[in-house]
């Protein structure tokens, strides 16, 4: 589309900006992909309309806060980027655009706080593990509390589990294979240990030494998306001085957003010194799944033992899985690995389940609307099992499921790979 | 992997936008006050975007209204007729020649909302308010064993009232017809604001309005006939060295008796720009690929189709791949679909034709679009429902680097290519605002002077689409 962003103004990520708006046909085929289009049906909510909206402010022919609550109803769940012929850069536009305006934005001291509170809460895995332990407490009062108080506490699973500690370094069981680096991820260690306990032993099993690297935090997504690009930069700066590509024949992050983010580096980085290093770290990063898919396509995966019954499992595409990273046929690969096992699809399998980082904190009602049609969906299916690979998606799915009256279990993907290890599924 | 698609009517029952703060003009203040905020968007970064469809930027309406009936449709167009602004229609505005894009400020009325559906199996037909999502008919359908067969590359997200409006065709044209062959009524608000029911009876009224890209009424609601699907169906590609070749392989094999359900092509450039997108493995290398099912309820016969269609392409110096399994035949046609979008990959804005020529003179228009094209200096490329003789010429630019008028200038050769080899301007996209200029050459001044007495008498105001389809007279 044609535009007057002035590139030169904005530094490096105008380029990028305007590098994706200049790609937008505007041809509408990404609205039937958008789930706020889906549910709210106007122009202004739907990819195409904010790239407009964006190249507008750019322009500087709109002010900013008309544009801006559009703007913040997008998930950011890039369903649009699978969807788009043309091939527009939609996520490096969105990213790049909050980092861009958050510092012109008009919040109240009492916003801010908030969203402060949460970027120093969220990474922070022994802080969230503390808030998460009070908040199970606040759990009965939260009819009586404000709809932002509200929906943080709806989240929180019944119980929250102990911290478990991260080993620097899993030695490979049997035949030694790989090392890689692991990335232990920030909510998931508190909210579900399990995730990376269940990681470490599958990865062993498989003959891979798994290093912790002490030096990482964040990853910084959560930053990124929400636009304190200055907090994200020091993030990803930090991780690039603690992982060092050449050590390992893999980056692994077992969190779909954290993956999609580790893999977004170069783009943050674009046009500063530190871009080409972004970019070799980068090329190393997989997701957990696509890593044990590789093994699994080699012939090199240690078989599972047979289901005790038929299991039916119906998986769940993480947006930050399928459409940021592109990650669809590794997991269900895996699961179809487990003898016993048939993977079921979800109607509108491709739809946002609403959780997206911080979007149930900041959009609840739009965030519920989309966890409630997606736990419909999935339990119109009738699984024994629900898996997914996504801490967001999983807290979010669990406690809409439940919701609905089923106690159908929640897992990751790489829960039920190794409970197939042990013979426990 | 072929990304899947998931197609959504909005409409759910969430909380749905309104304006917020004060209407920014007379206007979009009348209308919220006689249709509430929710029903209305006035505020700049709202009516922004509603000024745009798939080719085009058009002017920034005054106020927008997202009306849930046809009583609504009715208070917005006598509120712009009292304030003597011009309307505008909008479904989805995924449509390829500006017909949705305002060439004025007025009111864009935008049927989103409108998406009620009934389907009557008995009757083998669907009555769908204009809102409807194209594919939602289809797929409401199918579990009575029906179909809705026009299928414009847009299926996933345009609406019915928008197909309407711009007679839209799609790959199964060529056996099957266009959106206006499978209208049995018609619901419609006129210029004045009353409501009209129409039939196909007496003057066929229905079929005026089909096609008039908004200027003649606003379609609400149309009644459709529904068809069972054929029950085989089967996909052959065949791909060609040059674009004439697969031009002749077309006329010789539909000579040879062949009523394929799709024939459809695409140039090399559209060709590698969909697999850019899709991965599909398509041949990178050839000049022109040619798509095509042969559909029935006989399977004999579907593969007897099959088979000519083979050989004509075998004799034109073709390279034919049969489709194995479904799934190869919808991600080939998912490719097929892709290829207008994709073109963006290419260059940033295009000139679009929609041509259609007798298929007898294929092979000498294609090849003189192509070498049209190669002399210009711009990158031309050609796609298109070739069984009808349709063929989308697209000229792709870059707006900072290359000149409109150059552009202009092209299209203008091409569209003459067109009208001497006996063909028309617009197969399905309308005629808008992109081919609006070369009307004088394709309809003779008499028949163009029926087509304005028409409007006139329908829309006397000319409030409705102004600057649209007809030129200005002399």
């Amino acid at each position: 589309m044609n535009n007057d962003i002035p590139v030169q103004d904005i530094g490096p990520q105008g380029e990028v900006m305007a590098h994706a708006v200049d790609a937008c046909v505007h041809c509408g085929f990404c609205l039937p992909a958008c789930p706020t289009y889906a549910v709210l049906g106007d122009e202004m909510d739907s990819p195409r309309g904010r790239i407009v909206l964006m190249k507008e402010v750019l322009e500087g022919a709109l002010p900013l806060a008309d544009a801006a609550p559009h703007l913040d109803r997008c998930l950011g769940c890039q369903a649009c980027v699978t969807a788009c012929p043309s091939g527009v850069p939609y996520g490096e536009l969105i990213t790049s655009f909050r980092g861009w305006s958050e510092p012109q934005r008009e919040r109240s001291p009492l916003a801010r706080a908030g969203r402060a509170a949460i970027l120093k809460i969220l990474p922070a895995p022994r802080v969230f593990s503390l808030a998460a332990r009070a908040g199970q407490y606040a759990k009965p009062l939260a009819p009586l509390l404000p709809a932002a108080l509200r929906a943080p506490l709806d989240l929180l699973p019944e119980h929250v589990p102990a911290m478990q500690p991260n080993p620097e370094v899993t030695p490979a069981r049997g035949k030694r294979r790989g090392r890689v680096a692991f990335l232990a991820g920030c909510a998931q260690q508190a909210l579900t240990p399990n995730f990376n306990a269940a990681t470490l032993r599958v990865l062993a099993r498989n003959g891979i030494e798994v290093v912790i690297p002490e030096g990482q935090g964040c990853c910084g997504a959560a930053a990124l998306h929400t636009g304190a690009r200055e907090e994200a930069l020091r993030l990803v700066r930090q991780n690039l001085a603690a992982f060092n590509p050449d050590d390992y024949d893999a980056i692994l992050s077992n969190a779909a957003g954290c993956g999609a983010g580790l893999k977004e580096y170069p783009v943050v980085l674009h046009g500063l010194p530190d871009e080409a290093q972004a970019r070799a770290f980068a090329a190393k990063v997989q997701d957990i799944s696509e890593f044990l898919a590789g093994l699994l396509r080699e012939g090199e995966l240690e078989p599972c033992l047979p289901t005790a019954r038929p299991l039916t499992i119906a998986y769940h595409d993480a947006c930050h899985l399928a459409h940021a990273q592109g990650v669809r046929a590794a997991p269900r690969e895996l699961l179809r690995a487990i003898p016993g096992v048939t993977v079921l699809e979800v109607p509108e399998g491709d739809l946002c389940c609403g959780s997206a980082g911080t979007y149930n904190l900041e959009q609840p009602e739009l965030a519920n609307e989309l966890g409630v049609r997606k736990a419909r969906n999935i339990l119109s299916t009738t699984p024994d099992l629900i898996a997914s690979g996504n801490i967001g998606c999983h807290t979010q799915i669990q406690s809409h499921v439940r919701r609905q009256g089923s106690r159908v279990p929640v897992l990751h993907t790489v829960e039920v790979l190794d409970l197939a290890y042990r013979g426990e599924l | 992997m072929t990304p899947r698609k998931t197609a959504l009517s909005p409409g759910s029952p969430a909380p749905k936008p309104r304006s917020n703060g004060k209407p920014d003009n007379a206007l979009a203040a009348e209308l919220t006050r006689l249709l509430g905020p929710q029903k209305v968007l006035s505020n700049l970064s709202e009516r922004l975007n509603y000024r745009y469809d798939a080719i085009q930027f058009g002017a920034t309406p005054l106020a927008v209204v997202l009306p849930e009936s046809t009583a609504d449709v009715v208070t917005a167009v006598r509120a712009a007729r009292a304030a003597g602004v011009p309307v505008v229609g909008r479904g989805a505005a995924s449509g390829l020649s500006g017909g949705a894009a305002p060439a004025l400020p007025g009111l864009v009325i935008s049927f989103t909302r409108m998406t009620r559906l009934d389907i009557f199996p008995e009757r083998r037909e669907a009555r769908a308010q204009a809102g409807v999502v194209t594919l939602a008919v289809t797929d409401k359908a199918r579990p009575f064993g029906l179909i809705y067969p026009p299928d414009p590359a847009s299926f996933r997200t345009s609406t019915i009232g928008g197909n309407l409006g711009e007679n839209a065709g799609g790959p199964l044209c060529f056996k099957y017809g266009v959106s206006g062959d499978y209208v049995r009524g018609l619901e419609f608000v006129d210029a004045e604001g009353e409501v009209h029911e129409l039939g196909r009876d007496a003057y066929d009224l229905a079929g005026l309005l089909i096609g008039s890209e908004g200027t003649l009424g606003l379609i609400t609601e149309a009644t459709l006939r529904l068809t069972p699907p054929p029950r085989f169906t089967r996909t052959l590609m065949a791909s060609f060295a040059e674009v004439g070749a697969c031009a002749e392989a077309v006329s010789a094999a539909i000579a040879a008796g062949a009523v394929p359900g799709k024939l459809e092509f695409m140039d090399q450039a559209c060709t590698n720009a969909v697999e850019d997108y899709l991965h599909l493995g398509l041949p990178r290398e050839a000049g022109a690929v040619l798509l095509v099912d042969t559909d029935g309820d006989d399977l004999d016969t579907v593969e007897e189709e099959r088979a000519l269609v083979e050989a004509a392409c075998l004799a034109a110096g073709g390279t034919v791949r049969r489709a194995a399994s479904d799934a190869e035949s919808a991600a080939l046609w998912q490719a097929r679909r892709s290829v207008s979008p994709a073109l963006g990959r290419i260059r940033p804005q295009r000139m679009n034709e929609d041509i259609v020529v007798p298929r007898s003179v294929l092979p000498d228009v294609v090849r003189e679009i192509r070498a049209l094209g190669d002399a210009s200096g711009f990158h031309v490329v050609q796609f298109g429902h070739i069984g009808d003789g349709n063929l989308h010429p697209n000229i792709l630019f870059d707006p900072r680097r290359e000149s409109p008028e150059a552009v202009h200038d092209l299209a203008h050769r091409i569209a003459l290519v067109a009208i001497r080899h006996g063909g028309v301007l617009s197969g399905e996209h309308g005629i808008g605002t992109m081919k609006r200029p070369f009307m004088r050459e394709a309809v003779d001044p008499v028949t163009l002077s029926a087509l304005w007495d028409v409007k006139r008498a329908l829309d006397p105001a000319g409030a409705l689409n102004p600057g649209k389809v007809l030129p200005e007279e002399e």
